[in-house]
């Protein structure tokens, strides 16, 4: 992990503010404004279209990654994000992230859900930015967490089944860790229902130990991504890990201590596939 | 070869929206009850954008191809502001 990726210094150098500013003071419209002529309205469709199809995923990819000085906030150019486990989320809020660290509402479950729900943790500079607009912040709890509250809260929210997702904003700038859900969050939704590579699959995927699973099921329950299967004729879960995240939330649920996150790259099938 | 048509989903801005009777975010309803959520909540376009704080709202039916007729957001609106048609 490397720290001048959270640091204000870097922050200041790329304009983040400014990207910031823009991208934050209208979040809601992003799927409804115009990009190259074209809305997200009925993306699906449009993304099936024989050749501007083509053209929208690979401009989108184009987008999403893009580091370039003229990248455009309002189409959350340079923004995406990558699935971790709880140990690296602590790791980050304890000891990377930039103060101050607020916790504020969630942006995507308040738009596709009408729910607010303060699970988005923020840092540095871009907390100043959301701590002006009041719909984000909540009114009645505490928001600025200092490094041991955020550490409990992110752990809270990863024990409840949420994934917890580190976001670059704009690449190459860390300044939120965000706990999501499965289509809730509009990352996930473009990754899963549209094949973007708005959030990338974590470091790691999740390995049963036949010994130890008693086939209770619970763990089935947790996992958003549909991996884990109990095959009741085996008395064990199996792991389709052409699937799984690594997100690591169904380890909570055991009460055996029968699921570890094991890395990727173990696996020469899933080398180098995020 | 053209890909399946998505089915059509729309609200009546004039029953639910800017300049409704309801104001989409305390109703919500149809955000909720839908499994697939193709529904997205935001400010409205056609009013003065208030960046800080914005007062007028409305909600577009936006993942469309996700969408699987299951009439839900129907039956729950309590305006009935919905329509779901292929
Ligand atoms: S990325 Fe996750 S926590 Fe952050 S706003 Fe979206 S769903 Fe909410
Ligand atoms: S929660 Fe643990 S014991 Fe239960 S099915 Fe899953 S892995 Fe097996
Ligand atoms: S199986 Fe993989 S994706 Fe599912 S909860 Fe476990 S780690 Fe996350
Ligand atoms: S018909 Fe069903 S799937 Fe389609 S928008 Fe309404 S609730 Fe959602
Ligand atoms: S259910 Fe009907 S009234 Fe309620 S928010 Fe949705 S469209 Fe508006």
């Amino acid at each position: 992990m490397n720290a001048k990726n959270y640091s204000n210094e870097l922050a200041e150098a790329i304009n983040a503010r400014e990207y910031l500013q823009e991208q934050w003071k209208a979040f809601e419209m992003v799927y409804i404004r115009r990009i190259m002529g074209i809305t997200s309205i009925d993306l699906g469709y449009k993304l099936q279209l024989p050749i501007i199809g083509r053209l929208l995923r690979w401009s989108a990819e184009r987008m999403i990654h893009s580091e370039g000085k003229h990248r455009n906030p309002v189409r959350a150019d340079g923004h995406f994000g990558q699935v971790i486990p709880l140990e690296e989320a602590k790791i980050i809020l304890g000891n990377l992230a930039a103060e101050p660290i607020i916790e504020n509402y969630c942006m995507c479950r308040w738009m596709q859900r009408g729910i607010k729900e303060a699970c988005c943790i923020n840092f540095g500079l871009l907390s100043g930015v959301i701590e002006k607009l009041p719909r984000f912040i909540p009114k009645d709890t505490k928001y600025r967490l200092d490094r041991d509250e955020a550490i409990a809260h992110i752990e809270e929210h990863n024990k409840k089944g949420y994934v917890a997702t580190v976001w670059f904003q704009p690449v190459p700038y860390i300044n939120a860790i965000c706990s999501c859900e499965n289509p809730e969050c509009g990352g996930l939704r473009l990754r899963n229902d549209f094949g973007l590579h708005t959030v990338y699959k974590g470091e790691y995927v999740a390995e049963v130990d036949p010994d130890r699973c008693q086939a209770c099921g619970i763990c089935v329950t947790k996992c958003q991504f549909g991996v884990l299967r109990l095959v009741q004729s085996l008395k064990r879960v199996i792991v389709d890990i052409n699937k799984c995240f690594g997100c690591g939330v169904c380890r909570h649920a055991c009460k055996y201590d029968a699921i570890k996150l094991a890395p990727r790259d173990n696996y020469p099938a899933l080398r180098g596939v995020y | 070869m053209f890909p399946k048509k998505s089915p059509k989903v729309t609200i009546d801005y004039t029953k639910c929206g800017e300049k409704g009777q309801v104001d989409p975010r305390e109703c919500a309803k149809c955000l909720k009850v839908c499994d697939p959520a193709i529904f997205i909540l935001h400010e409205s376009p056609n009013m003065p954008i208030d960046p800080v704080d914005p007062k007028y709202w409305r909600i577009t039916p936006v993942w469309l191809s996700l969408c699987n007729m299951c009439m839900k957001c129907v039956k729950v609106c309590p305006l009935g502001a919905i329509s779901v048609s292929r």
